[in-house]
């Protein structure tokens, strides 16, 4: 058996590949014919090839097995059939992140300086003061080129319309772009004859690409880059390690790391202590400096705080960046979009409610059965409702937080998040069968003094039938993300 | 554009332990896998010959403490996969794959593979007690990981500055298990032994094997094993790859290739002046122990010179402006 595209259900989804009426999508033939082509073994044998290529290329992500008993590291799950975005979509999407990092950033500068946004009564002023993101050590510190957040992972999501939203923007220390960067070494691996039919953009600029955005964080001609890892028990450790390698910077962690009396910072290497000018930090802000944050974090740097506000090294991102990462502020950045650059959005946010609004809590509590309730500060899918899932104790137990503590909420209604074609394991065929499962793209976003938009971005799956959570941390896989031109 | 690669302190570090537990757990599966085969044949009423093996480690009281007697089975278990033992075989090869998951970008993946199927190798197949087969068959496959694993770093890793203090680790912890094993071969455990007819030169056939230097001796020395030419051979021997004379020669050409060496060299200079001096046959089994005592103090020095220069140093002063 090969797979047998009639037979694929989109059940009433928006398939990235596969329309409702069974045919491919304009542009997806080329992909879904050859697929087609393949016998059972055949595709078996390229499934085979990929996990191969993954194990030997050594791509994991760790998991924590539980208190004490510390991590593993798990080879990454990975579907062999590529999610592919038209170039011309790209192009607008593209334009509309960079759009709105630009306008989040200017609004997180705002907010550690004048605070113009709440004088012009754009967003309540409280809203800030009562978010756990809002560092008030950073007022006053100008970062070069008034850019806070130098790398944002916004999660996009297609509705059942077809139309693509902004789920929420990941502005502190996202991760997964070295997934991005290896998914496609697997398929080129795996399927180098469909590199043959399609003109696929390339994604292997990035490490470039962020490399010359640190760089350009610092008024040296070539600066010394730090890549500042939490250590190898972290999830993300393989991207640390990735990306200094594939920037030649250096991967430290806190200690190697010191602050000396004259509020620079050194590493210690062999031949003495060498001055690091920037450091791209994957900690997060509360840990990165005893001194100033928690004073029992081993992971940081005593002094980092000092050394930064003395304009010495370039934290990217910068600390206290997390407060535009709030889920509450994420529904008023259309507005922040229009009131800082004057422009109307290009890329819709998802509809939302905000509980602290009396009219709307009224709303979400009398919906809590179609919606989703997500909290203010957290990420990885972590301390949300999905309300059509939920029990009803679960959605009262939701009600009585919401009641407490409106301002830690937003809700959203449940998306009918796209699919595309996934290979599942199937009795008696070693190569599965195509199924639909569920996604969202992640593309990353730099800014420096030039702004960057990664061609596409991580395509996530939830490999759970049904499921739309994709975290990798909570049964995950990715796929392989095509721009494509048609020729 | 970019700088030049420096090397962290950190990393130089992970990389010297990863040179000494690799040295460890090959001079350990050396010395079971080697002296099993003399032991052998040694009369049952000899078991003080395996406590030889335990006073090598330096480790005698732990391994009161944990056993009985020193049988060949405790022995054997001891050296081989008691984690109790932080000198065990398995306790290497695990702490070698500590060192070598934070040394991933610039170990060789397929040393970091071989690392981590030795450990599981030995966890798996190692795990006492064994038939004397099984267990000579185990060691021989832990010591041809261990040269696969060396291999691949020998040929493919960036001969830079962590390989460097990788054969650093190697050469300290060589020269280390040298001179102990030296220090046991003048022990008088096998005295008993020695007044029997075709035991007469055991100790010093042990050393030997336990250094695998049999072949070497014959070519060299074209005689008799006998104490003072098996002494005069692996202390001043500069061709012997485990020789004193030799480790000392390659950790001052490894430590030459350093930057800021001006410490470390002068420590290590001073020990191979101390060693060239020693004259064998001026010296009776006590004064051979105590040169092998203090040399061992020296190669402490060495190991702390190395730490306090490259690893642990304090942030400088400045003077306030």
């Amino acid at each position: 058996m090969t797979i047998d595209w009639r037979a694929y259900e989109t059940h009433g989804f928006w398939d990235e590949l596969i329309t409702a009426n069974g045919r491919a999508r304009k542009g997806a033939g080329n992909l879904t014919r050859m697929l087609a082509e393949l016998s059972d073994e055949e595709l078996a044998a390229r499934r085979t090839a990929a996990e191969l290529a993954i194990r030997s290329m050594g791509i994991t992500f760790t998991v924590y097995t539980g208190e004490g008993s510390g991590s593993i590291d798990r080879e990454w799950p990975f579907d062999i059939i590529p999610r592919l975005i038209m170039k011309k979509e790209w192009d607008t999407v593209s334009e509309g992140l960079a759009q709105r990092v630009k306008a989040l950033n200017r609004f997180i500068n705002d907010i550690y300086h004048d605070q113009k946004i709440f004088d012009d009564d754009v967003l309540p002023r409280e809203y800030i003061e009562n978010s756990k993101e809002f560092r008030e050590e950073c007022r006053g510190i100008s970062p070069p080129e008034g850019v806070w957040s130098h790398v944002c992972g916004s999660d996009l999501v297609r509705d059942a319309d077809g139309q693509m939203y902004v789920l929420e923007d990941n502005l502190r220390v996202p991760s997964g772009v070295s997934y991005m960067l290896e998914n496609r070494e697997v398929m080129k691996r795996v399927f180098p004859e469909l590199f043959e039919d399609y003109v696929i953009h390339p994604v292997d600029d990035y490490p470039n690409q962020l490399a010359a955005c640190l760089r350009s964080l610092s008024p040296k001609r070539s600066p010394q880059i730090a890549v500042l890892t939490p250590g190898i028990f972290n999830s993300a450790y393989y991207e640390h390690a990735y990306l200094a390698n594939a920037m030649a910077a250096q991967l430290v962690e806190g200690s190697d790391l010191v602050v000396d009396k004259d509020d620079k910072v050194y590493m210690r290497t062999i031949e003495g202590f060498v001055q690091v000018d920037v450091i791209y930090r994957r900690i997060d802000d509360l840990f990165m400096d005893p001194e100033v944050f928690h004073p029992d974090s081993a992971l940081g740097v005593p002094g980092l705080m000092r050394a930064w506000r003395a304009g010495n090294v370039a934290l990217a991102n910068a600390p206290g960046c997390g407060v535009a990462d709030d889920k509450v502020i994420y529904t008023y950045v259309p507005d922040i979009i229009r009131y800082y650059l004057n422009e109307e959005p290009l890329l819709p946010n998802v509809p939302s409610y905000r509980c602290v609004d009396k009219e709307e809590r009224d709303y979400v509590l009398d919906n809590l059965d179609k919606l989703v309730v997500k909290p203010a500060n957290e990420s990885g899918g972590y301390g949300m409702l999905i309300g059509p899932k939920a029990s009803k104790a679960e959605r009262d137990k939701f009600a009585r937080q919401i009641l407490a503590n409106p301002r830690n909420y937003m809700a959203q209604p449940m998306l009918l998040l796209s699919t595309a074609p996934t290979l599942v394991d199937a009795p008696n065929q070693p190569g599965g069968i195509a199924e639909g499962r569920h996604l969202d793209l992640r593309p990353f976003i730099l800014s420096g003094k030039k702004t960057y938009v990664t061609t596409g971005g991580l395509t996530r799956v939830a490999l759970r039938k049904g499921s739309t959570v994709v975290n990798s941390s909570q049964g995950g896989g990715s796929k392989d993300t095509w721009v494509v031109d048609l020729e | 554009m970019t700088n030049r690669n420096r090397i962290l302190s950190s990393t130089a570090e992970r990389a010297y332990w990863l040179g000494r537990y690799l040295e460890r757990a090959d001079s350990t599966a050396r010395l079971v896998r080697v002296n099993s085969r003399l032991l052998y044949d040694l009369p049952k009423r000899l078991p003080l010959a395996w406590q030889g093996l335990v006073n090598i480690t330096g480790s005698r009281e732990l391994f009161d403490e944990l056993f009985d007697e020193p049988s060949e089975k405790n022995v054997a278990r001891y050296l081989i996969n008691d984690a109790r033992n932080p000198g065990s075989l398995i306790q290497s090869l695990d702490n070698a794959r500590e060192n070598v998951r934070t040394l991933r970008g610039i170990i060789p993946r397929g040393s970091v593979e071989y690392i981590n199927e030795a450990h599981l190798y030995a966890k798996e197949q190692l795990s006492e007690p064994l038939s004397r087969s099984r267990r000579a068959e185990g060691l021989d496959e832990i010591q041809s990981f261990i040269q696969r694993i060396e291999g691949f770093m020998s040929a493919n890793m960036l001969h830079d500055a962590h390989w460097t203090f990788l054969r650093l680790g190697n050469f300290i912890e060589r020269a280390d298990m040298t001179s102990r094993i030296l220090e046991v071969g003048c022990e008088d455990i096998f005295e008993a032994a020695s007044e029997l007819e075709p035991f007469n030169d055991i100790q010093w056939r042990s050393v030997l094997l336990s250094l695998d230097a049999t072949q070497s001796y014959n070519q060299v020395v074209q005689g008799p094993v006998s104490q003072e030419a098996v002494l005069e051979f692996l202390v001043h021997n500069t061709q012997l790859p485990r020789s004193l004379a030799y480790s000392l020669k390659s950790l001052r050409n490894s430590v030459r290739d350093l930057p800021r060496n001006e410490k470390v060299l002068r420590v290590i200079n001073r020990l191979r002046r101390q060693t060239g001096a020693l004259v064998v046959e001026k010296l009776d089994i006590e004064g051979i122990e105590t040169f092998l005592d203090d040399f061992q103090g020296e190669l402490a020095s060495i190991d702390t010179e190395i730490n306090r220069t490259y690893f642990q140093y304090k942030p400088r002063r400045r003077p306030r402006t």
